[in-house]
């Protein structure tokens, strides 16, 4: 058995120190309750906001107007989609201005522009504009500094990789250190836990390198721990069957794609969407927001491909454009551009549709961010009834971190190492470790791929039925029961990557099963067995649960 | 691979091997001169240890698969039938 560390205690746990999580962390030390972020790499670069963006939505009622339902619209029909309930999709709205406002306080330029917030991108012609353009390049950092300066406790390199519930409630998490080559346990209880994982990537191919799992477009070391480990408590999951599919530029998988102020075009000079003919940094093509199986449709009928074409772009926003593509983070691709002499205002950029990743979908959360698991907390990509990305996770983030905050002095502290449910996750672990040789975990992350792919695969053109679904579930507990029994790892690292990889497995799980039970086809979520979109369940969220090893599965009202 | 470090402006501060948000690379201070870049193929090229080098001493390669497909935005025109 790999060594345990002393305990830590705490009042709230935030795991995973990304935008979500630092923000829920200011907001709990704010109510006094002594904090800790346990982060799998640095708070300073973690995570997909690493090195910037430059979109959040919000609503600015001196530039949207008193009617908050306009802009709640807008929300429903932008790239964050219309997976929401509705009351927690209006308390987010009500209190953006009030983090944007916050983090241009404390450091991050929120107007870059001049004296007030503008409204620039991601948006419909002739509608209201209700992502607020911002220099997030800094974010991480502003948001680390600001955290320590409220006496928040972040402890880097210490990925959760379990929950402790007792008698109930949370009381806690195990963690692994990864500082070091010898991987090592921690346990710390926690009267609450917030959890902030972000984004599942790696469950399914990568679309545009399949032999290379981390050419994807959000950040590859995120990979739906906060799905998983809660669902093994008990937690209930919402919308997991429902595909999301990024589009950006091809082969370098990157998010940002309305960073580019440009048309998409067949390759005959046609456009590919209905929006606009000519983009501007404040109107830019939003097809690759809204119809990115588009650029799939393309390349399978043959009158592809597709790309962004920023030649008609006036040069003033070109430089906007470069300008913007800092704030989002894009150095990478700036100075790919740079190096190889790709001039967007003589070339034209490929689009492609990116494989599925779990954004926008799993853990329900009440009004206040807490989940059906008591003392339990979720904000960020990982939730499953409420979607807003970078503004979602700092907004949803304070909300929930505030709650936790304020109601953590009620709970006792509970001497979580404890539980059984440690040593049975620590025995585990410790046997990738302790066996001398054996399978490695890329076998294990490629093989969930390959299930995910042949038998849960999302549209267009591919298709979900009973009989593939059930199939997949069978060989992925086959696949879970050898890497169980064959996983070996040298060090740290690898333990983690490991995990991981049993994280993705969950995932997979989770999906399959839910995508079992919505006996329709809605969005990319294709049965063929079930080829009608059912009108009854439109204003209805699925939720997936486990209940004493038996999987739960229950339709639910949408929350308005 | 990506990264690549130039040891001779690298210092072993081990920032890169503190902030990478895969955890790419490997840094004991008390035993290694400058940090290793030890899972290469793990790196998502996000640019953080480009950007936060104090020395400016890395630069990103970026691997063959990963080319960002383009062409002349003047070949985007309908094709003239052939005779």
């Amino acid at each position: 058995m790999l060594e345990f560390n002393a305990p830590l205690s705490t009042d709230v746990l935030v795991v995973g120190g990304g935008i979500g999580g630092l923000c829920a962390a200011i907001a709990s030390a704010r109510t006094g309750a002594r904090t800790m972020v346990a982060e799998k790499a640095d708070t300073r670069r973690s995570g997909s906001g690493a090195t910037g963006n430059d979109h959040f939505a919000c609503y600015y009622p001196k530039a949207h107007g008193s009617d908050i339902r306009v802009i709640l619209k807008e929300l429903r029909q932008s790239l964050v989609g219309a997976y929401h309930d509705e009351k927690l999709s209006l308390r987010f709205l009500e209190e953006s201005i009030h983090m944007v406002d916050r983090w241009q306080e404390w450091g991050i330029n929120m107007k870059p522009f001049g004296d007030d917030y503008e409204f620039m991108g991601h948006a419909y012609p002739g509608r209201p504009r209700i992502w607020l353009k911002y220099d997030g390049h800094n974010q991480k950092q502003v948001l680390t500094r600001q955290a320590k300066k409220e006496g928040v406790e972040i402890v880097n390199h210490l990925p959760v990789i379990d929950l402790i519930e007792m008698d109930g409630e949370i009381a806690g998490a195990l963690a692994l250190d990864v500082s070091k080559d010898t991987p090592t346990f921690t346990v710390i209880r926690a009267r609450k836990v917030v959890l902030s994982t972000g984004t599942a990537n790696r469950l399914y191919p990568a679309a545009g390198s399949p032999g290379w799992p981390f050419n994807t477009a959000f950040c590859p070391a995120c990979t739906g721990a906060a799905q998983a480990q809660a669902w093994r408590i008990g937690a209930k999951m919402v919308n997991m069957e429902m595909p999301n599919r990024h589009a950006g530029p091809k082969f370098f998988a990157r998010a940002g794609k309305s960073t580019w102020i440009g048309v998409y075009r067949y390759p005959n000079g046609k456009l590919l969407g209905p929006f606009v003919d000519r983009a501007t940094r404040y109107v830019g093509d939003i097809t690759c927001d809204v119809w990115n199986s588009a650029y799939t449709d393309v390349l399978l009928n043959g009158s592809g491909p597709a790309y962004i074409d920023c030649t008609q772009t006036k040069p003033e926003d070109l430089a906007f454009m470069r300008e913007g593509m800092i704030s989002e983070g894009l150095t990478t691709l700036v100075d790919y551009m740079d190096r190889t002499g790709l001039d967007v205002s003589r070339h034209a950029v490929e689009f492609m549709q990116y494989e599925p990743h779990i954004i926008g979908r799993g853990l329900e959360i009440d009004i206040d961010g807490q989940t059906s698991v008591p003392g339990l907390y979720a904000a960020g990509d990982m939730v499953g009834n409420f979607r807003a990305d970078i503004a979602g996770a700092a907004v949803y983030g304070w909300i929930a971190g505030g709650h936790a905050g304020a109601s953590a002095a009620s709970c006792e502290l509970k001497n979580a190492e404890t539980s059984p449910w440690v040593a049975e996750r620590a025995q585990l672990y410790s046997s990738f470790v302790e066996r001398e040789s054996g399978a490695a975990w890329k076998e294990a992350n490629l093989a969930v791929q390959q299930i995910m792919d042949s038998y849960a695969a999302a549209g267009p053109h591919r298709l979900r039925s009973a009989t593939l679904l059930t199939a997949g579930l069978k060989y992925m507990a086959d696949l879970r029961k050898n890497a169980i029994n064959e996983i070996s790892v040298p060090d740290a690292h690898s333990l983690m990557r490991a995990i991981e990889t049993l994280d993705l497995m969950d995932n997979g799980e989770i999906v399959m099963h839910a995508a079992l039970e919505r006996k329709e086809t809605r969005g990319m979520h294709q049965r063929s067995d079930y080829t009608f979109t059912n009108p009854l369940l439109s204003d209805k969220f699925l939720e997936v649960w486990q209940e004493n090893g038996t999987v739960r599965t229950e339709w639910r009202q949408c929350w308005n | 691979m990506p990264p690549v470090i130039d040891p001779s402006k690298c210092v072993g501060c081990g920032t890169c091997a503190d902030i990478c948000n895969s955890n790419i690379f490997v840094f004991d201070r008390s035993r290694d001169k400058m940090p290793q870049v030890k899972f290469p193929e793990e790196c998502w090229h996000c640019d953080s240890c480009v950007l936060d080098c104090p020395k400016g001493a890395i630069t990103l390669r970026i691997p063959l698969a990963f080319t960002l497909l383009h062409v002349d935005a003047g070949s985007l025109k309908p094709q003239e039938a052939k005779s």
